[in-house]
């Protein structure tokens, strides 16, 4: 801890104790303040933008519960064997050691937008000149009967990385042998399109070597999805015979599920699983509900600056905001976090603000060295982010490119791991 | 061949232009600030910490990363997110690009 941290951190403590008598809450400098809330790819590369390039002008505070991030891109990959567990988790460390950037492992409770202030677990407040919530998605956990966070260690949604990942890769593969894997995909809009169906493949990598009688059945309350005609051909190349893919209009939509019998009742059907993945509807965290700067599930943003339309003092970035055109995903966050951290500069210290400019690319893994990816780059219209230029990997494409696409996505994968951490 | 041709040619434009005999344009209008703000595109993949998969392009030289980025334009070379990226710069963009990249340390 350097020593402006440490007086900020005494500032927290001392606020923690005589928060109503003493409103106003220094952080130890008169420099204007940033606070960012969530250390995923929006906030930690944020934080770490806006600490850099204003070389030390502003004072940024990261407020985030993990002392170790674990990325949920690549989550799959360690599921499917590709990857140790310590391999995807990432410490904050360099973001104060390098930037100054004062770390708080806390949870941000609630936010008083008049005051500037964000409440933490511990009772503390600190007070802000531009907050950035990157709180990336809660779990709707009533969106499916039957389901529940007690469901969760039963019927793992997993959709968070960490722990329950772990769950779920030993429940693949301790599964009976010719036992039944089942899979629930969320409904649009949710974090990481094609996760879903990278997920069913991984498992089906596990499968094929360790278990190659066993079914996959994927209940879907969709009729598509991301990069379906990439997935479906890799499936019947790589798991003939393995994955069923079950549409919305085929099933009839999905009634309740239960995870003391292991059954998710459809219209059609009732299916009964060894093994149950089951993503519900998701919406954005809720420190961004508590801002009041959400329109229902999820926060609208003026796409020039990714300040949220309800309050120019608060941004909002990544699975939590109305990227329109922009997928939720950690390369998206973490494009908007750079068109954030340079508008707040702009608005703090007068720096330059250029025009905002987004890409993405989602990698995603079907089987060993069969990379695909899909990208876009895109432009902030009035209302809306939209799409200037895309492309998508292609099927009959060899397996060379293949090999290297995957390949690319390791490189990213450093990458942005670094952008974020370093 | 080719290649040995390419870069004695790099390395001639390169000491020509250090040496201010000849104003290389696809430099023009190069604005450090801005490259420095656009090159956080760039930095979601490459990165000094690895070579793995995706190229270090910190301290190239500067006309090099230009002509590249032009190729990717141009498609003339392959890979669909680089020409998807270079694809929408302009001739300002890229020169910015490619002086502040430069000017990172290897």
């Amino acid at each position: 801890m350097n020593n402006l941290s440490r007086r900020s951190f005494v500032s927290f403590a001392l606020a923690s104790t005589s928060l109503l008598a003493m409103p106003a809450i220094s952080t130890g400098s008169a420099r204007p303040k940033v606070v960012v809330v969530g250390g995923g790819a929006g906030g930690a590369t944020a934080a770490r933008y806006i600490a850099k390039d204003s070389k030390g002008a502003i004072d940024v505070t990261l407020i985030e519960a993990s002392k170790h991030y674990y990325t949920c891109f690549y989550s799959n990959l360690y599921l499917g064997g590709f990857r140790d567990y310590d391999s995807i988790g990432h410490s904050y460390d360099n973001l104060s050691a390098n930037h100054g950037v004062n770390v708080v492992h806390d949870w941000a409770i609630s936010v008083d937008p008049s005051a500037r202030k964000v409440r933490l677990g511990s009772g503390a407040t600190v007070s802000y000149d531009r907050l950035v919530l990157s709180p990336g998605i809660d779990i709707k956990y009533d969106s499916i009967d039957g389901y529940s966070v007690e469901a969760q260690t039963k019927m793992p949604h997993a959709w968070k990385s960490g722990t329950q990942v772990k769950v779920l890769r030993d429940q693949v593969l301790n599964m009976p042998k010719g036992g039944t894997f089942a899979m629930v995909p969320p409904p649009n809009p949710y974090r990481c399109p094609p996760g879903p169906y990278e997920r069913i493949s991984m498992v089906a990598h596990i499968l094929k070597e360790k278990n190659p009688t066993a079914k996959i059945v994927v209940i879907d309350p969709k009729n598509k999805f991301s990069k379906q005609g990439l997935f479906m051909a890799g499936w019947e190349k790589h798991y003939p015979g393995m994955v069923e893919w079950i549409d919305n209009d085929t099933h009839g939509g999905i009634k309740n599920v239960n995870p003391e019998t292991m059954e998710i009742e459809t219209d059609l059907d009732t299916f009964k699983a060894d093994v149950a993945c089951v993503v519900p509807a998701q919406r954005a965290g809720a420190i961004a509900m508590n801002a009041g700067v959400t329109d229902g599930d999820w926060s609208p943003i003026v796409p020039a600056s990714m300040q949220t339309k309800a309050d120019g003092n608060i941004y909002v970035l990544g699975d939590a905001s109305v990227a329109s055109a922009m997928p939720k995903s950690g390369f998206s966050a973490n494009s908007q976090a750079k068109v954030a951290a340079n508008h707040i500069r702009g608005e703090l210290t007068d720096s330059r603000v250029f025009p905002a400019k987004f890409s993405n690319t989602c990698w995603s893994l079907v089987a060993t060295n069969d990379g695909i990816k899909v990208g876009a780059n895109y432009k902030a219209g009035e209302e809306k982010i939209e799409v200037v230029d895309k492309f998508v990997s292609k099927t009959d494409e060899g397996n060379a490119k293949r090999k290297k696409t995957y390949e690319e996505s390791i490189g990213w994968y450093n990458g942005i791991t670094t952008d974020m951490f370093s | 061949m080719v290649k040995i041709v390419f870069k004695f040619f790099i390395i001639i434009s390169c000491y020509l232009i250090f040496r201010g005999l000849v104003a290389e344009p696809l430099l023009d209008g190069a604005d450090f600030d801005y490259g420095e703000y656009l090159s956080g595109q760039c930095l979601t993949c490459h990165q000094n910490s690895s070579d793995e998969g995706i190229p270090a392009i910190n301290g190239a030289e500067a006309i090099y990363i230009a002509k590249k980025l032009i190729l990717y334009k141009n498609k003339e070379l392959e890979n669909e997110v680089m020409q998807l990226v270079a694809g929408a710069l302009d001739q300002e963009q890229i020169a910015s690009l490619a002086i502040y990249f430069n000017s990172l340390e290897k």
